[in-house]
């Protein structure tokens, strides 16, 4: 029963899928709605063929979902969840592939109901740091569900970066873990032990509580490196798990970051979401044209509190042009550190004042996928 | 010279509430009052001689760090008994009341502010506006916790609530007394009202500050005013 009524919604979910991309939609969102609407146990039933692999985490997930399926593709055919399509729909309209191997990129509240329901070969958990505060409320409260969950999927492999504290509680007492670590990096929001409530202690960039919590316990130890560099490097430990060969990658491929010419220049495009991306971000090379573009839309975080637990001074110098619905928010923000910017209506306007070939765009979640997709 | 107490930032400032402290700071330069930042860690103890002093919002098991460390040598409480300014802002509303509770233990606060805090019914966030007695304009900020906050009788609220739900109860936002502010607003608070930061100042200084013209300042609040009804 249960099987037919699997086929009729892939069925149905498919058509939904050819008709919408007729009309010109991208469309991952509705086949998926589609199908757990009529079997809700779409995924877990799907799933059961495939060999699963999670990745989620507050930044990189995209990037390093599509390497991870780049790595795995050598094995077979990968079914992959398409950019940032990372709810449990998207997870469903993915594994409606008749693919072997599925790569799954996975939103953080999502991903202890989709471990439960996929039964994963491996989950990587690259961090987490405060993001859309509004709806993950806190860090803490993610990791805690991530704990009960990884402490329950006894078949699963997981690769955590235990760098980052939170995941490193979060994996204490998973059945199969690969800890990572490339040492020396302080977590924003690493001040207490999220295993037992005490002062973390950190020296050098690491960390260790009295109650044993310490990324000095790692399997796997490297080199530091940039966000980028790392989650290539995590990517091929997931790969060499499921048997497949390294592969290398060029550090763009790991960034959001897309390069387009518009009116005839160079218009670089970085995604920059929360503190530590927009960290990152800063921390690259920036054109003398900088254009910030903040947004707060569900996906972007409505509150824009945020802005002022990070530094903007590497714009010091800069010619910056803000834009976006909270343009002012950002404009204000950046004053209040000295910098001074131009506010516009648009994103047109904005690049209409540029002064030369090359133009750093630092864009939010939202405008990011308008403007660079 | 002005001394800003920006207190355990590493546990206090989940919610950008540390932008409050670069908010005095800069509107303070504007008036060429010079005026200085001093984080203090968790690790370190408080000064006692800061003039304004300034509590952020935190996740739970920080709050009670900062609770604890805070408690040793009651620094603060003396600070504002001889008149400093000080600022609690969610968590740090919470630690500067008399008790507040979790869904397992009931904690002693500081005891500046005659307020208590237990856990509410589901976890209030969005955006807030409040009515204070001090400013002509409504104030905004965001809001984003699952407490509600009681006063005890006669403790004035910092405001009434126009949009959102500030204390969670009878439609009040913070409380105060004399110096001491606490509320709900996170945004940071200064940065979206930028009368209430020359508010702070004044009462630091003990003295009436010239008016400045910022008009970025101003256009973003009235914008955020407008905004949020």
């Amino acid at each position: 029963m249960s099987k037919l009524r699997l086929r009729l919604a892939i069925f149905v979910a498919k058509l939904v899928s050819f008709l919408s991309r007729l009309i010109g939609n991208q469309g991952e969102t509705l086949p998926g709605r589609i199908l757990l609407a009529i079997e809700p146990e779409a995924i877990s039933l799907l799933a059961q063929n495939k060999e699963v692999i999670l990745v989620s985490g507050t930044n990189g997930k995209t990037s390093t979902t599509k390497a991870v399926a780049t790595i795995v593709s050598q094995l077979g055919q990968v079914a992959t969840s398409g950019s940032g399509s990372n709810l449990s729909w998207g997870a469903a309209n993915a594994l409606m592939s008749s693919a072997p191997y599925a790569v799954l990129e996975i939103d953080e509240l999502h991903l202890p109901a989709i471990i439960a329901q996929t039964d994963p070969t491996v989950v990587l958990l690259l961090n987490l740091t405060r993001d859309q505060l509004h709806r993950m409320h806190e860090v803490k409260r993610v990791a805690d569900r991530w704990h009960v969950e990884c402490t329950e999927a006894a078949n699963t492999v997981f690769v955590a970066d235990i760098d980052d504290p939170y995941l490193n509680y979060a994996i204490a007492n998973a059945t199969n873990v690969v800890r990572v670590s490339f040492g020396g990096r302080h977590h924003p929001d690493g001040a207490v032990c999220p295993r037992c409530g005490e002062y973390l202690t950190w020296v050098d960039g690491d960390y260790s509580c009295s109650c044993g919590l310490t990324n000095k316990s790692s399997e796997l130890k490297f080199e530091g490196g940039s966000a980028a560099y790392r989650n290539a490097l995590l990517a091929n430990i997931v790969g060499e798990i499921v048997g497949a060969e390294p592969v290398e990658f060029e550090s763009s491929q790991l960034e959001r970051r897309v390069t387009k010419v518009i009116v005839g220049k160079n218009v670089h495009f970085r995604l920059t979401k929360n503190p530590a991306s927009w960290t990152e971000a800063l921390q690259s090379d920036l054109s003398e044209d900088v254009i910030l573009v903040l947004n707060a839309r569900q996906v972007d975080g409505i509150d824009t509190s945020w802005l002022w637990d990070l530094s903007f001074a590497a714009l010091k110098g800069h010619h910056v042009v803000v834009c976006g619905e909270r343009a002012l928010d950002m404009a204000y923000r950046i004053h209040v550190e000295g910098i001074e910017s131009r506010v516009v209506d648009s994103f047109d306007q904005a690049l209409s004042l540029s002064r030369g070939p090359e133009i750093s765009v630092l864009t939010a979640y939202t405008a990011f996928f308008e403007l660079a997709m | 010279m002005l001394e800003i107490i920006r207190i355990h930032n590493e546990l206090l400032g989940t919610y950008g509430d540390n932008g409050n402290a670069e908010v005095l700071k800069f509107r303070a330069g504007l008036r060429e009052i010079k005026a200085r930042v001093i984080d203090v860690s968790y690790l370190d103890p408080l000064p006692r001689g800061g003039d304004i002093y300034l509590l952020g919002g935190a996740e739970d098991a920080a709050q009670l760090l900062s609770l604890t460390a805070l408690r040793k040598g009651s620094i603060l409480a003396r600070a504002a008994n001889k008149g400093a300014v000080v600022l609690a802002v969610c968590a740090g509303f919470q630690i500067v009341g008399t008790t507040y509770r979790t869904r397992d233990q009931e904690f002693e606060g500081l005891g500046l502010l005659d307020v208590t805090t237990a856990p509410g019914d589901g976890r209030l966030v969005g955006d807030i506006a409040i009515k204070s007695p001090f400013f002509a304009e409504p104030m905004t900020g965001f809001e984003n916790h699952s407490s509600v906050t009681t006063l005890g009788e006669g403790v004035p609220p910092f405001g009434t609530v126009i949009a959102g739900n500030g204390n969670g109860v009878a439609g009040l936002d913070g409380a105060m007394s004399n110096n001491v502010f606490g509320t709900y607003l996170h945004g940071p608070v200064l940065a979206r009202n930028p009368e209430f930061a020359d508010l702070m100042l004044e009462r630091a200084l003990g003295e009436a500050i010239s008016s400045v013209d910022d008009e970025l300042a101003d256009q973003y609040a009235k914008w955020r005013r407008a905004v949020i009804k």
